[in-house]
């Protein structure tokens, strides 16, 4: 087992009843690399994400992250290592009716022991540190404002204190900015990934578009139907190949073709 | 630096007091029962003995249990259609935005009120020295108190519609009352189908106990079972109550998905129950008296509406509500004109109850009394929400570890909830003597099973987001439910806490009947001595009390959105 490796999933798949969410799909993402997952919706990004996490378990195949066997983790084994996966959500999935100190708190929860009914049921030392990573957000002045009297982009903002607050060592992030407008979106992106780099975390982040990932990721993946048909630097990344992704969906989503999908190009699929 | 504790604004300050006040007030409720900790655990295993001496159940002479059983659901069904035809007119005036004006609806609002406050129990007992022992009493009492809840909700609903419609219908030239029919009642609708529903699964739960004064039903034998000390037939009615209000509660589940469709109907004052239905539902009973263009051009030829299943299926439900009367008429042998010459008898009772001079000493008892009925409110409130959270955590489909707890939960709680609460207090003054500890044990124990289906109802209502967020930190699942699951759901626990504080100090006053404590006594005594001036004081006072508690604990709910 090569600890080099932060993720590292073999043949995973996962039915959902009769559909296939993810099949035979297998990637490796080594310590410190921010990687950016591309696709339609329902390709299987969530999905992956939520595997890598233990909120989905795997129907076939092996999830191994951060050295641990997440397939068969539990209790408190799994705990600890979500532990150390921050993980942002789409719909920011704040408490909207506590205070935004108090959401950034819980990430602390998994390293104190006993449930902590509101702010004052956080060691000082955790206050101090919650207010810290409200801080690196730029939102300290709102720490006793309820959450959801905060915008969008706001809110956004204090789930990534959250996962901050967990001190990870891989950040998860599904869709984080798919609900916000365009130039929130670029700021959100700017403050997640920026912190990321600072604290040299791993990153997986699912997007619609690419071209907000491309200043930032070093490496874009590209599902659909649940199995990777795109994985390249994103250097060595060409404007058309993008285009050939996507037209490609375009076309087949325009198809409906349900059988099996035909192999792209080799050339994308090349590092 | 900034603060690292939360700054305290006047919201929580006010709060923080409120929450200070309502905790001494039921510490003081506590001590002035004569209770401690520990006397809840004696009482259990004095009610153990009791129930040991009920085992066996045993049915004598079962058809006429059976018969006065469906004499109970008959008065329950009777009482709640008068209420409701009462309602329209009375829930219209009483709605500010289509009353003539400001008096009428303050003094419809105000006769609504009254009618809450008043338990039906004690209309019963009033009534029954008025006109005799029988169902007449019995169904009069139950429609006048439900006046007070239907009446209520109706005027809130018209107060919450959609006012296009019936500036519309009034910019044509039509009058108020073309204007409520066209533009009004068909936004009520549906949501008067759900109250009518709803409170009749309520009335059938009160209409057990009112034999107990005489006004007819199955509480008639569970009166004399009881007196007589026959215990395995007294729990054997309580099994036939059991059966028949938990089938009634299936029963009425059914007829409402089959009128209001599967969404859940939500009445607007009470936030359990809290009202969906803005968007109109047309699927519901009757749709009203149309207003009818009488030269409307034909659409599609046919100038009748078409028989969609829809409206089948409301025309099938109506005609089964109108049989149903007709039967229950017949079998109650009831006739409406008797229930208009009852009237004017009570009229002759509502002058006689005005209270006129009581001397010191029985005003002293009378306001004691009534402390002693508000504390009996208090604790069975604290002991019902303590003893019914890890209920609802069970009976939560989301929460629940697994699902046979879940199943059994739920049905464990529509059997709980069979069992009304004055019986249980019935049962409790037979096992720990008489006294208020038995009848705030009667109570809390009522409440437990009415608050764990609320909280388990609202529970299931939070998001399941921010609690899987809560999670993928690393969270257990104990840091999950305080850091995520209570937070989001403490506005609707609250309202209910509070909403059944209401409901217990109501219930309170009557526990007396039966011994348990409270005004109840002073009150059912006046009415046997007829000494209508004291009946009259109790009254009103029950009314100023439960009625300033109602305000502030409608207050408080709004404060806690």
């Amino acid at each position: 087992m090569s600890v080099a490796h932060a993720v590292r999933v073999q043949g995973l798949t996962k039915h959902f009843g009769d559909h296939a969410a993810l099949q035979d799909f297998s990637l490796e993402v080594p310590v410190g690399q921010l990687v950016a997952l591309v696709g339609e919706s329902g390709s299987g990004k969530s999905t992956l994400l939520r595997h890598l996490n233990g909120l989905h378990r795997p129907t076939a195949g092996a999830v191994e992250v951060l050295g641990t066997d997440v397939g068969s983790a539990k209790g408190a084994a799994l705990r600890s290592l979500r532990r150390r996966i921050g993980f942002v959500f789409q719909q920011f999935h704040l408490v909207g009716r506590s205070t935004c100190l108090e959401n950034v708190l819980s990430g602390s929860l998994g390293r104190l022991k006993g449930p902590r009914p509101g702010v004052i049921g956080y060691p000082i030392a955790e206050r101090r540190d919650a207010l810290a990573q409200l801080e690196r957000v730029g939102l300290a002045d709102r720490a006793f404002q309820r959450a959801d009297t905060l915008s969008g982009g706001q809110q956004q903002r204090v789930a990534i204190a959250r996962a901050l607050m967990q001190r990870p060592n891989l950040m998860l992030a599904d869709e984080p900015v798919a609900s916000l407008d365009p130039e929130t979106s670029k700021q959100v992106m700017d403050v997640l990934l920026r912190c990321c780099l600072e604290l040299n975390l791993t990153v997986l982040c699912s997007l619609h578009q690419v071209e907000m990932a491309l200043g930032w990721c070093q490496r874009v993946v590209g599902l659909r139907d649940g199995r990777l048909v795109l994985d390249a630097a994103a250097s060595d990344l060409r404007e058309s190949d993008l285009r050939d992704f996507y037209s490609d969906t375009e076309t087949r989503k325009r198809k409906a073709d349900p059988t099996r999908t035909p192999v792209p190009a080799a050339a994308i699929t090349a590092r | 630096m900034l603060a690292l504790t939360p700054p305290w604004t006047k919201r929580r300050v006010l709060l923080a007091v409120t929450g200070a006040c309502l905790a001494v007030a039921t510490a003081a409720s506590w001590r002035d029962l004569g209770m401690v900790p520990t006397s809840l655990l004696a009482g259990v295993s004095d009610v153990r003995n009791l129930m040991e001496r009920m085992l066996p159940p045993r049915l004598i002479d079962g058809g006429r249990v059976l018969e006065l059983a469906l004499e109970t659901f008959l008065m329950a069904f009777v009482g709640t259609a008068l209420a409701a035809a009462v309602s329209i007119p009375l829930g219209g005036l009483a709605a500010r935005n289509i009353s003539p004006n400001r008096w009428t609806a303050g003094a419809a609002r105000g006769f609504i009120s009254a009618c809450r406050a008043i338990p039906d129990l004690v209309f019963a007992a009033i009534f029954v020295r008025v006109l005799g022992i029988g169902v007449l009493p019995g169904v009069i009492a139950i429609a006048l108190h439900s006046i007070g809840m239907i009446g209520k909700l109706i005027a809130d609903a018209i107060e919450n519609i959609d006012e296009g419609p019936r500036h519309a219908t009034e910019a044509v030239g039509a009058n108020r009352l073309q204007a409520f029919t066209a533009g009004v009642w068909p936004q009520i609708l549906p949501s008067f189908v759900g109250i009518c529903l709803y409170r009749l699964d309520i009335n059938l739960r009160t209409s057990v106990v009112l034999g107990f004064v005489g006004a007819g039903g199955i509480g008639f034998a569970l009166r004399d079972a009881f007196g007589g000390l026959l215990y395995p037939q007294a729990l054997g009615i309580v099994i036939v109550i059991v059966i028949m209000i938990g089938l009634f509660e299936l029963v009425s589940g059914r007829i409402r998905r089959a009128l209001l469709g599967d969404a859940a109907v939500v009445l607007p004052s009470h936030g359990w129950m809290g009202l969906g239905s803005r968007r109109p539902r047309r699927k519901a009973l009757g749709q009203g008296p149309q207003p009818t263009p009488a030269k409307g051009r034909p659409a599609s030829g046919s100038l009748r509406p078409p028989w969609t299943r829809e409206r089948l299926t409301a025309a099938a439900y109506l005609a089964m509500f109108l049989g149903l009367i007709v039967y229950a008429f017949g079998e109650l042998q009831l006739s409406p004109l008797e229930v208009l010459w009852a009237l004017p008898d009570l009229g002759r009772v509502a002058a006689k109850v005005i209270p006129s001079q009581i001397d010191a000493a029985l005003a002293g008892q009378i306001f004691s009394a009534m402390v002693e009925t508000i504390a009996i409110g208090f604790v069975a409130t604290i002991i019902g929400a303590a003893l019914s959270i890890p209920i609802a955590l069970m009976a939560a489909r989301n929460v629940a570890p697994a699902k046979w707890v879940y199943a059994a939960a739920r049905y464990g709680l529509v059997v709980w909830r069979g069992i009304p609460e004055l019986i249980l207090a019935v049962i409790f003054v037979a096992a720990i003597g008489l006294g208020p500890m038995a009848g705030a044990f009667a109570l809390s124990i009522y409440s437990v099973g009415f608050l764990a289906k609320l909280v388990s109802d609202s529970l299931e209502e939070v998001r399941p987001g921010p609690r899987e967020a809560v999670m993928a930190t690393g969270a257990t699942r104990p840091q999950e439910m305080i850091t995520s699951l209570l937070p989001q759901a403490l506005p609707a626990v609250a309202g209910h806490v509070l909403y059944v504080l209401d409901i217990n100090i109501r219930t309170s006053t009557i526990l007396g009947l039966v011994g348990g404590g409270g005004i109840g006594f002073l009150l059912f005594n006046s009415l046997r001595v007829l000494r209508w001036e004291v009946t009259g004081a109790i009254l009103m006072l029950i009314f100023v009390s439960v009625y300033s508690i109602e305000r502030l604990s409608g207050w408080l709910r709004t404060q806690l959105r």
